[in-house]
């Protein structure tokens, strides 16, 4: 018995040390990139992995109970909530910032798909007009 | 459990380390130079902050704790989605003024320089073949639509 709740012990704070893991890369590759959208790759890490590894251990540490069940709950409330966040925060860096080719390769018309109609109006106009001063 | 509380200082220190990733968060969420990245070191910090509440949980003993967790999980997601529009919204907004002025003070010059109708017109139709040089129809199908209706409008 003794030795079952040892090892049920070791194994939960492994897992723990492991999500930390994850989470220091993250951080540390937050802060070693220099672009937004590479800056969302390291940070995607520690929303999915990181979380999820880290809760996996606290599931194994509390035992079978109803409290297990919400942070399994929790892990896949965030793999679904955190790919359509990242999504959003990409729309709004390709939206806002005017000068994107600058920054990252686009692929040929990958920009026409972007945007709603309303906005695309506004965009192309100053588009347009930029390429008549050429 | 009874190990959990004769080794607290594991939890402790964990709870340390978070606290520092914490504050690197808060570093790049004040440095980000632009508005993504604030908010992509908001969402990191969320996150770090729901494993804290997980694990609080744990240690303490306390159920309830988890609630609060997921809570703080759909609030977080919220946040993002409802920042992203707001930003995004007021960048449109200033574009859209923006133009709306340069095309009034183009249409102030065109009438201060006495142009008559026809003249109007003329200029319309010839900026009509330009855009249909330029090769984009959908473009220049909203340009006359437009120019039809002020042509309706004005007498």
């Amino acid at each position: 018995m003794i030795l079952i709740e040892w090892l049920q012990f070791t194994l939960g704070v492994a897992f723990l040390l492991a999500g930390l893991g994850v989470f220091a890369v993250q951080v540390f590759g937050v802060f070693k990139f220099d672009y937004v959208l590479n800056r969302m790759h390291a940070a995607a890490m520690g929303d999915t992995l990181g979380i999820g590894i880290s809760l996996v251990g606290l599931i194994i540490l509390s035992g079978w109970n109803f409290a297990s069940l919400k942070m399994a709950l929790i892990i896949v409330f965030l793999w679904n909530a955190s790919p359509v966040s990242s999504h959003l925060i990409a729309r709004l860096e390709a939206t806002t910032n005017p000068h994107l080719e600058r920054c990252c390769e686009l692929e040929e018309g990958i920009m026409e798909h972007l945007w709603d109609e309303d906005q695309r109006e506004i965009i192309y106009a100053d588009q347009h007009k930029a390429e008549e001063e050429k | 459990m009874r190990i959990i509380m004769e080794h607290s200082w594991i939890f402790i220190s964990i709870f340390i380390f978070l606290a520092i990733l914490l504050l690197f968060c808060l570093i790049r969420a004040i440095k980000g130079p632009t508005i993504a990245d604030r908010v992509v070191a908001v969402n990191m910090m969320g996150t770090i902050v729901m494993v804290v509440i997980a694990m609080l949980a744990v240690y303490m003993g306390e159920g309830y704790l988890l609630d609060i967790c997921l809570i703080y999980a759909m609030i977080s997601f919220l946040a993002v989605v409802v920042l992203t529009k707001i930003y995004s919204g007021v960048y449109l907004e200033k574009l859209a003024k923006k133009k709306r002025q340069q095309q009034k003070a183009v249409q102030a010059e065109s009438i201060r320089e006495g142009s008559t109708g026809k003249n109007r017109i003329k200029e319309m139709k010839t900026e009509e073949t330009r855009l249909k040089d330029a090769g984009t129809e959908e473009v220049t199908n909203k340009y006359t639509k437009r120019n039809e209706q002020e042509r309706s409008d004005t007498p």
